[in-house]
């Protein structure tokens, strides 16, 4: 999609937005919740960042990781 | 027994009462008996919509404080055989009636009719309550705007935290020369952020327009917008339908210029 089109602009702001209302907090909370649970989780697992990933749904925050 | 569709959206002015009349009408055509019920109290549209604005005598908050019967509230469609009104009421507030009511009112209904489809109000307070609380399932209108998709994301949140076990969604007035340009989300755009089934994509088409100025559905009329809401009633039953190509609307005289425009 080309950067300038409107609907790239729409959608990053409505990813922001919904991510917000999601989880009822400011969107910068959204990178700190993830820099937590990695540095929380990865004190008792084998994680790299790469391997890391958070989603926030409307109903769950689903965490994944891959690697060994 | 009969299934209870509630059609929400959040925001307003997106095609909620259009949706719900044309629903309701297309269903009619596969012989199917239903009833649409206006909940916006103290701004009811769906009888403009539908053109019965003036056969109003009793509206559903009557019913529910026992007024009169519900046979005598429901008024039956001037076009579609099949086809039943309950208006609401235009000088009651949304506390008149409770979700339980509804929900009374709603499986009483069920006996009779194959579908009852309920139309809501704007917003998320009580008068959006009252009409979740009876349905078994939602529809949920939006059209390819930010403020719209934010809204139907708060709903679609409310109704999973509710229990609501089907949840489906239209996307309604979609401009195929916008989204070809950029400047316009396509449907495609639209679930991924939603991510709920899609159950209808609508064109934003004059003949909708054209038909609320008649207080007719747009089925009725030969339109896009028209067979888009049939190709809804069929997946509400359960038929599979592939999605219509919306771009394909234009005639012999636009392909040709088509044909001919330099890109």
């Amino acid at each position: 999609m080309r950067k300038r089109s409107s609907v790239f602009i729409a959608k990053n702001r409505l990813k922001t937005l919904v991510l917000s209302d999601r989880v009822h907090c400011i969107p910068s909370a959204y990178d700190k919740i993830q820099r937590e649970l990695y540095e929380a989780l990865s004190k008792y697992m084998e994680l790299t960042e790469d391997d890391f990933h958070m989603e926030i749904s409307r109903t769950q925050v689903v965490i994944t990781f891959a690697g060994d | 027994m009969g299934e209870v569709i509630v059609i929400t959206s959040g925001k307003g002015g997106v095609g909620k009462t259009t949706t719900t009349a044309n629903i309701g009408a297309g269903l009619t055509r596969f012989d199917k008996k239903v009833a649409v019920i206006d909940t916006d109290l103290g701004l009811r549209n769906l009888d403009v919509v539908m053109g019965l604005e003036n056969l109003i005598v009793y509206n559903l908050v009557d019913v529910i404080e026992g007024n009169c019967r519900l046979k005598q509230a429901l008024i039956k469609d001037k076009r579609y055989e099949n086809l039943y009104l309950l208006p609401s009421a235009q000088t009651k507030d949304k506390t008149a009636i409770s979700p339980g009511q509804m929900k009374k009112l709603t499986a009483e209904m069920k006996e009779e009719f194959d579908y009852i489809l309920l139309d809501c109000p704007a917003g998320i307070e009580q008068g959006f309550q009252n009409a979740v609380a009876g349905a078994d399932r939602a529809i949920v209108v939006t059209t390819p705007e930010v403020s719209a998709i934010r809204d139907a994301d708060r709903i679609i949140g409310l109704l999973e935290q509710s229990g609501m076990k089907q949840l489906d969604l239209v996307i309604n007035r979609i401009r195929m020369d916008m989204v070809k340009r950029g400047d316009m989300m396509s449907v495609d755009d639209v679930t991924e952020i939603l991510s709920i089934p899609l159950i209808g994509a609508i064109p934003d088409d004059e003949h909708v327009v054209i038909g609320t100025n008649q207080g007719e559905p747009v089925i009725g009329l030969d339109s896009k917008a028209g067979q888009a809401y049939l190709n809804i009633c069929k997946r509400i039953m359960g038929v599979e339908v592939p999605f219509m190509d919306l771009e394909s609307s234009s005639g012999l005289l636009s392909k040709l210029t088509h044909l001919f425009k330099k890109d």
